[in-house]
Formats: structure tokens, sequence, C-alpha cells
């Protein structure tokens, strides 16, 4: 899907390279908040959701060519950040509300073939 | 060779990264397949991340070479007490300043090893930590034969253009006595190894004697039995093999009957396309992928022997005596080669030669009487095919749809299969004749593996990515090729004037590198 779409379908916005977004293809999801296990699911095609808002997110973003980086809670990281995400490239993407909904609602666009036991 | 150096400074999170990251322009300048660039990634920033977190200061030095990535990350630290605790996962002594940027997991060091093919950690308590680790790289795009595994040693060319004339591929070019290869071209076939007189072209492994270690396979070829002459029987150097060190020996031929066994099962169960191509010789295989595409689906799904063995023995140490450039790509190509090691049969050949002369000789006797079986009624119709001239035409028929007779096809591209490679001494023939002589002990472990990622075309044949670009440069390369001589002396570098004529338009080579003919301007009488 387009993160353009999926970013208007949850509800978010997008604060760097907002431009960039109806290029991008999502083929993936991954939400984690440990840098280990980011570095491992990180692709050129999926979008990484985190609980972290430092200002090595936008670094690792270029090295693992992630496009896209989803921050949760309406929080608008520092300005060392968003400028770091500007010069390298990565597209942040802040959701209004907490991660748990913000990962739930990327489901149902997303993927929604889950169906829990009746 | 490329290399780099960067310093790393302890606690510096902000900058922590620049060196991996500097790494990662290198690769991509290379032209690194970006699954190989991803992996070197995950190692670095890890490694690099680690000084950041737990010492004063470290420095990253890389060196990029032979497809082969070594890093090496060294600190001024507190070091690591127990390596192996360091190792497990969710292990982890990161301070809390590190945790707020989401490091210690405990999941660093496992992640170097994941994503790596070797590595080495060395720490001193109190001095420092030091982690070294290589990543095999392949070029954007490969498929098959990562590299070429040919060596080139022009001082020894002399320009007698052999080596252009045997190549399946037209992938040599000699230019002012230096033979150059056309990647996307070679196979890795053993052709102009066996036709170069001058060792200008020689297989890429060493040929020094493999070292013998507890806890290391040797794996060697039925066809490096029967090497050492009338009076040496194979049980007499399967007998020295084994007590060269090694914990194991396998020999491939055990491996060479799973696969023939399970090319019969498979053609059995399917009966649609024939005849079904044995992938026995990966140099053949690499044949298809390049000239031969549409056969690709003949090609049963399994892998060849030496990428079995690899497939099944992997999780141990192993030395493997190949005989051809394709089985040394073989060995190495992969993403995870773990510990393997691999020799040329000159070395192990010199090894067993020593051994040998201190026993006396035992002539070759048949072990028991081999009673000549008749095929039975029902067994499928089996051809082998050896020598590359006789694969090229055989697999022209079969595109032509000329070989449906044939149930299943067996090809190699040296005479004799194995037994003709050019780094043995003894003639095919009479090596193949010894071996059916001896005996070759079973192998419980030799199976036929099969492939779970498909074979695809080479992309590198395409004159153009572009169709309507490409449709005009095939036009251009028909009219070049019309107004040249047509003789394929050779003295433009190029194995024919059809294969010049493609350098040309290609950008390969100069339209008055060919030194006869007629040219635009005026002939010279």
């Amino acid at each position: 899907m387009k993160l353009s779409e999926l970013v208007s379908k949850i509800g978010g916005r997008i604060l760097t390279h907002a431009n960039k977004a109806t290029e991008v293809d999502i083929q993936r999801i991954y939400a984690g908040d440990t840098i280990s296990e980011i570095l491992n699911a990180a692709s050129n095609t999926t979008l990484l959701v985190t609980n972290m808002s430092h200002n090595l997110l936008p670094r690792i973003a270029q090295l693992m060519d992630v496009p896209a980086i989803c921050l949760v809670n309406g929080a608008v990281p520092g300005s060392d950040t968003l400028t770091l995400a500007e010069q390298r490239g990565t597209i942040l993407v802040i959701s209004p509300v907490d991660l748990f909904e913000t990962c739930g609602r990327l489901y149902l666009c997303f993927d929604g073939s889950f169906k829990p036991s009746p | 060779m490329t290399t780099g150096s960067h310093e790393i400074r302890g606690g510096d999170y902000v900058h922590g990264g620049s060196a991996s990251s500097s790494l990662k322009e290198s690769l991509k300048k290379i032209g690194v397949e970006p699954a190989d660039i991803r992996r070197a990634m995950i190692a670095a920033y890890e490694a690099e991340m680690n000084v950041v977190i737990h010492a004063h200061n470290g420095r990253m030095h890389y060196v990029i070479e032979d497809g082969r990535l070594e890093v090496e990350v060294i600190d001024e630290g507190p070091g690591i007490p127990d390596i192996d605790q360091a190792m497990q996962e969710g292990f982890s002594t990161a301070p809390p300043e590190a945790r707020d940027f989401g490091f210690g997991a405990g999941m660093g060091l496992p992640n170097i090893k994941k994503n790596t093919d070797r590595l080495a950690i060395e720490s001193l308590v109190g001095q420092g930590t030091q982690v070294r680790f290589t990543v095999f790289l392949r070029s954007q795009g490969e498929t098959g034969a990562s590299r070429t595994a040919l060596k080139i040693i022009s001082q020894a060319c002399t320009g007698c253009l052999n080596c252009l004339r045997v190549c399946p591929t037209g992938a040599l070019r000699v230019r002012n006595n230096r033979p150059i290869v056309l990647e996307h071209l070679c196979i890795n076939c053993p052709a102009c190894v066996q036709a170069c007189t001058t060792g200008a072209l020689r297989m890429a492994t060493t040929e020094s004697e493999p070292k013998a270690r507890k806890g290391a396979c040797l794996v060697v070829s039925d066809s490096f039995l029967t090497q050492f002459g009338p009076g040496i029987s194979t049980q007499q150097v399967i007998k020295v093999l084994s007590e060269m060190g090694f914990s194991e020996l396998h020999i491939l031929e055990e491996w060479k009957k799973a696969l023939r066994k399970a090319c019969i099962l498979y053609a059995r169960e399917n009966t649609r396309l024939r005849p079904v191509i044995s992938p026995l010789c990966v140099a053949v295989v690499n044949l298809i992928q390049t000239r031969f595409p549409s056969l690709l689906p003949h090609l049963a799904p399994f892998l060849s022997p030496v990428e079995a063995v690899r497939s099944e023995l992997g999780s141990r140490a192993l030395v493997l005596s190949v005989t051809c450039p394709c089985q040394y790509a073989a060995a190495l190509a992969s993403a995870s080669c773990k510990d393997i090691d691999v020799v040329s049969v000159v070395g192990l050949r010199g090894a067993v030669m020593r051994r040998l002369a201190t026993l006396p000789r035992e002539p070759q006797h048949a072990v028991e009487d081999k009673p000549i079986q008749a095929a039975p009624a029902d067994s499928p119709s089996l051809l082998e095919v050896s020598g590359i001239r006789h694969v090229l035409r055989v697999l022209e028929e079969v595109e032509n749809g000329l070989l449906g007779d044939v149930d299943v096809l067996e090809p190699c591209s040296c005479d004799q299969g194995c037994f003709g490679s050019p780094l043995f001494p003894e003639d095919a023939f009479v090596s193949r004749h010894r071996l059916a002589q001896g005996h070759v002990p079973q192998d419980p472990l030799a199976k036929a593996v099969e492939r779970t990622t498909p074979l695809t075309a080479r992309p590198g044949m395409r004159l153009d990515a572009d169709m309507s670009q490409a449709i005009d440069k095939l036009a251009r390369i028909d009219a070049l090729h019309k107004a040249l001589p047509g003789t394929n002396c050779g003295l433009c570098g190029a194995p024919s004037c059809l294969a010049f004529a493609e350098d040309v338009v290609m950008g390969r080579a100069d339209r008055r590198d060919c030194a006869r003919g007629p040219h635009d301007t005026e002939r010279t009488p």
C-alpha cells in the first residue's frame, strides 16, 4: 500500500519528506522498541513503528534503507531528530494514539486477516 | 581492494554509526548485492555501537577484496570477562543511558553472528575488545556463480589465444597479452584453464596443502582416488586420507549416486518434460542459465553434489577439495558459508603422495566380483554426456526437441565427468577405469538435497534494459558483423567477429581494434 494512503487511513500525519510518501510502497510493518530487533526487521519496504523517538532513528533508517518510521502518542520529536530526518531523507510519521491503538489501526488497514476464535 | 578506517568515540550516541555509514557508501559504490549490504550493516552497526555503549574509544577498520568484506572493530574499554556469556541472547551489561536509546536488549553479539559468515572475538578485561568478522559479498544481480573462480596471471600470457577458442560462452578476451574474463558470460568451467599452456589462467585456490584439524570434515572427489598410478589402490588412498587428522572423510561419488537416484525418481514422477537434466555439473547449470535459459524447467530441482555436501554438513567445519572453478564458486557462494575451506587437489595430492612414499605398493585388485548387471526392464534411459563441446551440441538438440527419447541427461563439462579435470595428472579414461575396479565405502549421510531457491536466467545477457534500445543494438551488431572479415582470427582480442561486433556496440571495444578487413577509410594497398 502507498505510505500516503496508509497514513491518512490511520489518522496520522507526516512530518518530513511528505512529498516522497506518495511514491513509497509499504509491504510490511514492524513494531518494536529495541535497536537490535528493528535492525533485523528493517527493509526498504518496511514501515517501522516504535515508542522510541530519539535522534538515532534517522541514521538507523538511512543505514538500513527504511523509508519511514511511525512515532506514537502524538508526540512530535525534538528538533534535532527532525533535522536529521530531513537531512537523511527519512519520512517521519506521527500517530495521534498510543502504540497499541496505532498497531491496531495499521493492522486493520493493512492485513486484517486474523479473526479471533469464537 | 577498498579499505577504510574510522574512529569511534565512546559515549557519543549521536555520531555512533558514522563508520558504518561510510562502509555502506563503499559497498554501494562497488555494486554489492543489497542483501549482502544489509547483513554487513547490521553487523557493523552493532559492533560500532558496542564501542559507543561500553568502551572509552575505538576504531573500525575494513578491507573489501576478492568478494569478501573483512571488518575489525577494536576498542579500549572494560573488555568482556566471559565471551560465551556475552553471546547469549538477552544478556547485556549496557548502562541505563544506552537503554534509553533502545540498546541493551542483549542481542548485539548474537545479531553480528547471525549476519556474518565468520566471527572472532578476543578480549582482555581492563584493556579492551577486538571483534573481527567476514561477510562474503556478491555483486548486484548475480545468480549462481558468485564470482568467477579464475585467477589470471597476465605476466605468463603469451597471446596464443588458445583460451579464446575453447571458451563455450565466448567469455574471454585477450588484449595486449592480458586475458580478461567477462563475468556475466563466464560459467566457471575449466576449459580455459585446460587450454592455457603457460599457466596464465588458473583456478583461484591456493595450491598449498590443506591443514588437517580435529573437528573438520575432508571432502574429496572420487576421481581424486585414482590419481596415484597403477601401483596404488583406491583403498590405500582412502586409508591415507582417513589418517591425515580430519574427523570425517566424505567422498563425492556417494553423493553423485544419490543425485542420480533422485533424478531418476523425479523423471518417473514428472513425465511431461523430456529429458530431465541432472544438475551434476555446476558449470553446466551456469551454462544453461547463460545460454539456454529455455531449458531451466528441464533441470531436476536438486543441488549439485558439492552444494549438497555443503548444505548437509554445513554445521561442521569443512575442507573441500575441488576439481574445478565451478565447484570452487559453488562451495563458497552463499550467504552462510560458515566454516568452509576450499583447497585445490594439487596440494592435497602432494600431501597424500608424501605419505604414500612410506607405504609399500599395493596395486589395485578387484575387491569383489562385480557382476555385470543387466538393466531391469523398466529402467529409465539415462544419457551421460561429457566434454563441453558435446554438451553444447546436445543442449542445442534438447532445445530443438530432438532428445525426447532420453529420460535423464547427465551433462558434465569435463571429459568423463570430473575425471577429466585439468588439475588431474591422470588421463580421464584411465582414471575412470581404475575407479570402477576399486571400492568406495558407503556414506550414510549422502543424499540428494532439494533446491529451495529456483534458478533464474542470468540477466547479464540482455543488450539493454529497454526493449527498443536492445532491438536497435541488435541491428547495429548485425550490420557491423556483416562488415567484418568473418575469419574469427582473434587478433582483436575477441573469440569471433560476432563477439567483437557486440563488444563494439556495447562499448567494450573500439572499431579500430580490428586489424583486418574493410575500414571506413580507404584501404592501403
